[in-house]
């Protein structure tokens, strides 16, 4: 009932008139509702769940689409008022209701609980698990940011609930930009056809300086100085190797079509040991091997006054791919370069969403951001025990970063990891 | 790459070599200026030390214009590097949250950037790159505070008077500028092609610098990596653009960072 009721859904959506059996469906369509109008529902409104709001009102625009911005939830009220003003600039698409405003570690809750056709989950990644979870729940289609879990049973959670989406027929984007990037979908198509010859390994780099930091306060308890600041705290960011090497380690998995087999690497914290940048650490390298004996070289790395590199490598036995935000190069046997105009790959992702949505090509990218953002943890896991993972002990690690209870109050912070020490 | 032209600046170009201005008489007006820019003497130079590093700042300088509308300069040899960029967003110079000089420590700096910044080009000895104009002036406002003399950015008038007196033509860009044919689509280090004739680096090329035009509003000038060595002229200004931070993901977007912009850096310069 369930299936039938998603796919008469996205005809409703087209302007069919809705039959009486698809209002039994619960949480995906109310009785009179207008049905011109994707309805979103932001979970997360720092910086970038408000900016990706807006890129759906964008992607709207941009495809003579309606959507509107119904539904705000944020742990802390000043980020659901700064989100709630700035969306008010967009006019009515962006003009939320007083009373579709909630806050609290509840927020979540009471966003899925509205009208909304669609939720964008952008709290930190500690969160997403259980959110996505309760937003498929509830039959919301879904865009979710990177990384989606910073745990194996995380991970798993996800896997669950991008299964049920995927019987559901529930669309579902991560925000892996690169995977709507035409500079990228270009390389890709050059990559899978053969212009390297055969892929034999890969490079990947997220090295940047430091990122931004919120002090921790005295009068505040542990809890809300950890998520104020949550960069730092694994349970929360999955640690920065997590928080953004993810994206390359995507854009490795898709260009060898498979995922790795094992890994060993290695880390440290050796700038960054400041009490307010938590435990984290500032430096990860990790060598994975893949299915056919090839190789894939990742280091992370955030240290103030050091080269940056945000990029992707990948070599085949005929040439090299050379990628990265807004550039594309292959050289060797057949050489190219991206040359091309692509659309904001932030917009994209959002594009590609609603017509999913509307019943244009299928998209449930659930599965697969799972398993990159568990790439990016078995890293962490490498790194931190000083031990080589298989894909198998990362998948099934029973590691539970999640505080028991989720409230203000005493949250004593991890350790620094230390090789060789501990798990 | 759009060019866009300053209108009240699309005046005759000072000196040729792009050839978008080929009018021989233009060359011929500047005659004086050119001869004089290129004696062989050694320019004369000083070195600003940024307190609390071991780092400075070379200037050198440069003669006011022949009509006295410009007045002479001191100008940055190089573009800013991420090297002094570094000290400022990152409080290089602080211990504990203070350098010794206040003026400075209540300075606004630039927020940290949330990417590579740097694009992978190359950091230490690099050019600045994806820096806004409010980020460019935050820089000379804070450097003007700890140095106690006055940096800034060069005015537009300015800026064409360097130009014109560079000596540099449409044959010679290939020795002193980093353009779309020679850069392979990156910036280089700093000074690595030769100066041109007032002793400056880098003034036609590597990356487009941010100068102030006659409403304070920020305008880019010299050229890029990107840009083809024929699109580069005196007179050609960018004014500032939405586009150059259009994939910031975050909202509100950064006043400091431009996700767009990997050819925007800036040259300070000083009246004293």
């Amino acid at each position: 009932m369930i299936e039938h009721a998603s796919v008469d859904r996205r005809t409703f959506i087209q302007g069919v008139a809705a039959s009486a059996a698809v209002m039994a469906a619960p949480g995906v369509l109310a009785a009179g509702r207008r049905a011109e109008a994707l309805r979103v529902g932001v979970i997360g409104c720092g910086g970038r769940g408000t900016g990706a709001a807006f890129n759906a009102l964008e992607a709207a625009e941009a495809t003579k689409g309606a959507v509107r911005i119904v539904a705000l939830g944020d742990l802390f009220p000043e980020r659901v008022e700064g989100a709630r003003k700035g969306l008010a600039e967009k006019g009515e698409m962006g003009t939320v209701s007083e009373k579709n405003c909630f806050t609290g570690f509840d927020a979540y809750k009471g966003v899925i609980a509205t009208d909304c056709d669609v939720v964008i989950l952008a709290t930190p990644p500690g969160f997403r698990p259980s959110h996505f979870k309760a937003a498929v729940d509830a039959g919301k289609h879904v865009f979710m940011e990177k990384p989606v879990a910073v745990d194996a049973p995380g991970v798993r959670m996800v896997l669950a609930a991008a299964a049920d989406a995927e019987r559901r027929k529930l669309s579902v984007v991560a925000g892996t930009q690169r995977r709507h990037e035409q500079c990228y979908l270009e390389a890709m198509e050059r990559i899978h056809r053969g212009d390297l010859g055969k892929v034999v390994g890969a490079r990947c780099f997220w090295n940047q300086q430091g990122l931004w930091d919120v002090e921790p306060r005295a009068d505040r308890s542990d809890m809300e100085n950890q998520v104020r600041n949550w960069l730092y705290h694994a349970w929360l960011s999955g640690d920065h190797v997590v928080e953004q090497h993810v994206h390359n380690i995507d854009v490795v998995n898709w260009a060898f079509q498979a995922v790795p087999e094992r890994c060993v690497a290695t880390g440290g914290r050796q700038s960054r040991t400041q009490t307010k940048y938590g435990h984290i650490y500032d430096h990860f390298a990790c060598d994975f091997t893949y299915p056919g004996n090839r190789f894939a070289l990742s280091m992370a790395r955030q240290q103030e006054g050091t080269d940056g590199r945000v990029q992707e490598f990948i070599h085949g036995s005929d040439g090299m791919a050379e990628l990265s935000s807004g550039s594309a190069l292959i050289t060797g046997a057949k050489a190219w370069k991206f040359a091309g105009k692509q659309r904001n790959p932030y917009v994209q992702e959002h594009i590609d969403l609603q017509s999913s949505i509307r019943g244009g090509s299928y998209l449930n990218e659930g599965k697969r951001i799972a398993e990159s953002t568990l790439c990016a943890i078995m890293i962490r896991m490498a790194a931190y025990r000083g031990k080589e993972i298989t894909w198998e002990q990362a998948m099934n690690d029973t590691e539970d970063l999640m505080p028991k209870a989720l409230q203000f109050g005493p949250n004593p912070q991890a350790p620094v990891a230390i090789p060789g020490q501990g798990a | 790459m759009r060019i866009t032209l300053l209108a009240s600046m699309a005046l005759a170009c000072s000196l040729v070599w792009s050839g978008l201005v080929s009018n021989p008489a233009a060359l011929a007006d500047e005659a004086a200026a050119n001869s004089a820019a290129s004696s062989t003497a050694a320019p004369e130079s000083r070195r600003e030390p940024i307190a609390g590093t071991t780092l400075e700042i070379e200037l050198v300088k440069v003669a006011g214009s022949a009509d006295g509308s410009v007045k002479p300069l001191w100008v940055a040899r190089t573009e800013t590097l991420w090297d002094w960029q570094d000290i400022c967003i990152y409080k290089r110079d602080q211990k504990d949250g203070v350098s010794g000089n206040a003026a400075a420590d209540a300075c606004t700096r630039p927020t940290k950037p949330y990417t590579a910044a740097d694009r992978g080009f190359g950091h230490s000895g690099f050019p600045a790159v994806s820096i806004s104009f409010s980020s460019a002036k935050a820089f000379c406002e804070w450097l003007s505070a700890k140095t106690g003399r006055r940096y800034r950015l060069p005015t537009v008038a300015e800026r064409k008077h360097l130009c014109a007196r560079s000596g540099i033509t449409a044959e010679s860009m290939k020795d002193h500028a980093w353009t779309f044919e020679n850069a392979k689509d990156a910036t280089r280090k700093a000074g690595s092609l030769k100066p041109d004739a007032s002793g400056l680096f880098d003034l036609c090329g590597n990356v487009r610098e941010w100068c102030v035009a006659a409403d304070g509003t920020g305008v880019l000038m010299g050229g890029g990596f990107e840009d083809p060595a024929a699109s580069i002229a005196c007179d050609t200004a960018l004014a500032d653009s939405e586009d150059w931070n259009a994939s910031d993901p975050q909202f509100p977007k950064s006043i400091w960072w431009l996700a767009d912009g990997p050819w925007a850096g800036f040259r300070i310069v000083c009246d004293e």
